[in-house]
């Protein structure tokens, strides 16, 4: 187990060195500068003003720079904010955005299981067609159309939530049920096939013979053995969440770190850019990390490489 | 039956309650928040400190939070604020200024004539890589500083005591006056930056103010915060209000959703809202001083050498119809490159825009304008005209491009294509002269025609077409040169230079439209006494009032 990890490890490092060189290079290939009132200076302007902040330098000079940087957990000084650092931008964003993302996935994944789980054991009657209908429009009406209905009618005409805003968790509710749309039908449609498949398995039938409640065949073995496979789904799915919507958060004006990184990118605030790519990443590896150890853990199925078969 | 009458008394308890929610909203004249008022913006205020602000919501709150030596008013006039008495020499290189006394910093530091030259040589030092240093270029020695070629002690500008202030100009600025009320002319509380170094101005409480508010609950990063009326403001009895709020609200929807719910006291309107409010009682229309237009770049294309073919496409444009079907913002045709509503005849009061007029060449005539191709084309000696159409890829500039192309195509023989590319791309493409034709989009600085003449000179560094004429420059440098003093002089001098541009079609003349914070808006009717100029900084809420 530990030899396994450390050789996780150590790819998870080199996953992250990666990403942050391809970022890098690509990123100094975008056109224009990172300065907002670029279009009134001229060339020269520009030119002074680089010196300054070094950009002037070797773009190879400006990569080692960003490099030692990065590895003591600096990420430099945001453009588009004015020289405030992008860790602070960082710490005081996400807290938002990783809320909702929270906050979407335990609405949205408990729902999902509910839901595909009664479709499941009523499976091909009227009460799993209405589930599957559901979820198939929630997959298919994007957040942010699902947002504007629940802002306009929920908000401003029943006036039942804030319309708009961060404060209370009143102002939480709309924007969670907005982005808990996808996890919910996602997880939904996974639990339904999931349990159909172990509901006309062999334990299932022993579990039925030996007497069992239809209540414990289902909770004790069916759900149990169909969750499993859920967790490689919900790692990314929380990692997507928690890193922010930049139209649902934009639609309910949430202070969050979603729209930040598109405008970074038409902005060309590099440290930014690089800030949120390399936080982004660093979750994800981990969160990766994470599931298949857990998986492991909870189903003996499966075994880490030089596990004792 | 019993069900039944319950689900009925309970839809009519829920429209009885919906509708008195609507009627508390204030729809009559007085609002239920006196004193206060909610604001958006559609973008986070970046920072606060005076030499390095270069955004609309940072320019906003500096401008009211804190003062220089005047103040724009109303139709942009410079108002006494911290001077009391100017002083110009004859030749306009000579500025004196009486401070007024005894004013302060919200930290208590007495405002002094030293926190004038601390900030200015701190704007210009090139260590602080201010974006709007350039602004500063007549007064003695600034551009040689920000070039690093002279000291930053050598800057024009001297402290006659606490209360006077000198400043030497290289050549007379007209428009000085306008600059001074323009917030990197501020003052700045040497204490202030130094005590707080690389956080000055990055959080609300890590910067001083002198004006008529103050600003709290901004910590940098986050979307709400507030400006309170200042308590050491010295002319805090014109200060009617104690609180604005602002909440920075991206979409446009939200922000009109949060209007008619009465949580904010305006919202400005996109294009396709305004067909809905424009018989609002709450409708506003505040003019923006943005000129969109189009540069041909003769360099790469010789055919745009002729002066018969950009002629020829200027005419083919109707421009009524880009505006009134395209755009739908209550942005104006143009008629010249310089928008309405900017600047007046200092003797006749006329509009700039106005006086410059040149008849025919922005009408839409499109029998003319084949006939102009024509004979346009014979004398380059060219059967027929492609180009590339470079613009922005928001969808607004899409429609523009695909507007421009479906114009130009009526003419026979020209084919347009478009490429749309993101703004900072469209910046670079534009410098390197790497297009056929460019749509730009230029916002005044201040109020004065000059912020525009100045560009279409044949060695400006904006002048991304390369268009050149050298009557166009001869009056140009005379306005800034032998007449500078002269105002009505050196009016006629950007009148004909304006004039020539239009008539020679040095770029093609789309609209004049909004830049974020003006255009059309929906403003509760019991906000009264808000100032609002085209140019610099738009909003000055000093006198404003929540009834």
């Amino acid at each position: 187990m530990a030899k396994y990890l450390l050789k996780r490890l150590f790819y998870l490092l080199l996953t992250l060195f990666l990403i942050a060189t391809i970022t890098f290079f690509m990123m100094k290939l975008l056109p224009g500068t990172p300065l907002s009132n670029e279009s009134k200076l001229s060339h020269a302007q520009i030119q002074m003003i680089y010196h300054t902040y070094g950009l002037d330098k070797p773009v190879w000079q400006q990569y080692l720079i960003y490099l030692g940087g990065m590895v003591q957990g600096n990420f430099g000084l945001s453009f588009q904010f004015d020289n405030q650092p992008v860790s602070y931008l960082l710490a005081t964003r996400m807290p938002a955005s990783f809320q909702l993302g929270v906050q979407a996935m335990i609405v949205g994944v408990l729902l999902g299981i509910i839901v595909g789980g009664i479709a499941a054991i009523r499976r091909n009657t009227w009460v799993d067609g209405t589930m599957t209908i559901i979820s198939i429009l929630m997959i298919s009406i994007p957040s942010f159309v699902l947002a504007i209905l629940l802002q306009y009618y929920l908000g401003l005409k029943a006036g039942a939530f804030p319309v708009a805003g961060w404060g209370n968790f009143a102002y939480t509710i709309l924007p969670t049920i907005a982005l808990a749309g996808s996890p919910f039908a996602t997880t939904a449609r996974f639990i339904r096939t999931e349990m159909v498949d172990v509901m006309s398995s062999d334990y299932i039938e022993l579990a039925k013979a030996k007497g069992l409640t239809q209540t414990g065949v289902v909770y004790h073995h069916a759900l149990r053995n169909s969750l499993i496979p859920l967790i490689t789904l919900i790692g990314p799915l929380t990692v997507n969440l928690m890193t922010g919507s930049l139209v649902v958060e934009n639609i309910f004006a949430v202070p969050g770190i979603g729209e930040q990184f598109v405008k970074s990118i038409t902005t060309n605030d590099y440290p930014t850019i690089m800030g949120i790519t390399m936080m982004y990443s660093v979750l994800l590896v981990i969160v990766l990390l994470i599931t298949d150890i857990v998986y492991g853990i909870v189903d003996p199925r499966i075994r880490l490489q030089g596990g004792q078969s | 039956m019993k069900l039944r009458r319950v689900l009925a008394l309970g839809a009519v308890a829920a429209i009885a309650a919906v509708t008195l929610t609507a009627c508390g909203n204030g729809s009559n004249g007085a609002s239920s928040h006196k004193g206060t008022l909610n604001l958006t913006t559609s973008a986070e205020m970046p920072g606060l400190d005076t030499s390095k602000v270069t955004d609309n919501s940072s320019l906003t709150a500096l401008s009211n939070t804190q003062e220089g030596i005047y103040r724009i008013g109303k139709n942009s006039k410079p108002e006494n604020a911290l001077a009391t008495k100017t002083t110009v020499s004859k030749d306009g290189l000579h500025w004196t200024f009486d401070l007024r006394k005894n004013t302060k910093w919200s930290n208590g530091d007495k405002v002094t004539a030293k926190d004038f030259v601390y900030s200015w040589q701190r704007t210009n030092d090139p260590k602080t890589a201010s974006q709007y240093a350039y602004l500063f270029e007549g007064v003695k020695n600034a551009t040689a500083i920000q070039n690093k070629k002279a000291d930053v002690k050598s800057l024009g500008v001297k402290a006659d005591g606490d209360y006077k202030l000198d400043v030497t100009l290289e050549k007379p600025i007209p428009y000085f006056k306008l600059l001074l009320g323009f917030p990197i002319f501020f003052p700045q509380d040497q204490k202030v930056v130094e005590k707080y170094g690389s956080q000055y101005g990055m959080k609300a409480d890590k910067q001083v103010y002198n004006g008529p508010f103050k600003v709290e609950d901004w910590t940098g990063t986050n979307t709400k915060w507030k400006w309170v009326k200042n308590s050491s403001y010295w002319d805090k009895q014109a200060v009617k209000t104690n609180t604005i709020n602002w909440q920075v609200v991206k979409e446009s929807n939200t922000a009109l959703n949060l209007f008619n719910s009465g949580k904010v006291d305006r919202t400005q309107l996109q294009g396709s809202q305004v067909a809905n409010y424009k018989n609002n009682k709450n409708y506003v229309y505040y003019q923006g001083s943005t000129s969109a237009y189009l540069e041909l770049n003769e360099a790469k294309v010789p055919a745009f050498k002729n002066q018969k073919i950009r002629q020829a496409l200027s005419m083919s444009l109707d421009r009524k119809q880009l505006v009134n079907n395209v755009l739908q913002d209550g942005s104006k045709a143009a008629t010249g490159l310089i928008p309405s509503k900017l600047s007046k005849n200092p003797q006749t009061g006329a509009d700039f825009a106005k006086d410059s007029q040149v008849p025919d060449v922005t009408d839409h005539n499109l029998s003319k304008a084949k006939a102009l191709l024509k004979e346009g084309e014979k004398e380059a000696g060219i059967s027929d005209l492609n180009f590339t159409l470079l613009a922005d890829d928001t969808s607004t500039a899409k429609q523009n491009a695909e507007f421009l192309q479906s114009q130009f195509e009526k003419l026979p023989g020209v084919k347009v294509s478009l490429q749309n590319v993101p703004f900072k791309n469209r910046l670079t493409k534009s410098s390197n002269g790497d297009f056929d034709a460019v749509i730009t989009l230029w916002g005044a600085d201040y109020n004065d025609p000059y912020t525009y003449s100045s560009l279409f000179t044949a060695d400006n560094s904006q002048n991304n077409g390369k268009w050149a004429n050298e009557q166009y420059d001869t009056d140009i440098k005379n306005s800034a040169d032998k007449d500078a003093n002269d105002k009505q002089a050196r009016y006629n001098d950007l009148v004909d230079a304006e004039k020539t541009l239009t008539k020679e079609v040095g770029v093609i003349p789309m609209y004049w439209g909004t830049a974020s914070g003006s255009g059309p808006m929906l403003q509760k009717s019991y906000v009264k006494g808000v100032i609002y100029n085209s140019a610099g900084v738009n909003f000055n809420y000093k006198n404003v009032e929540v009834k």
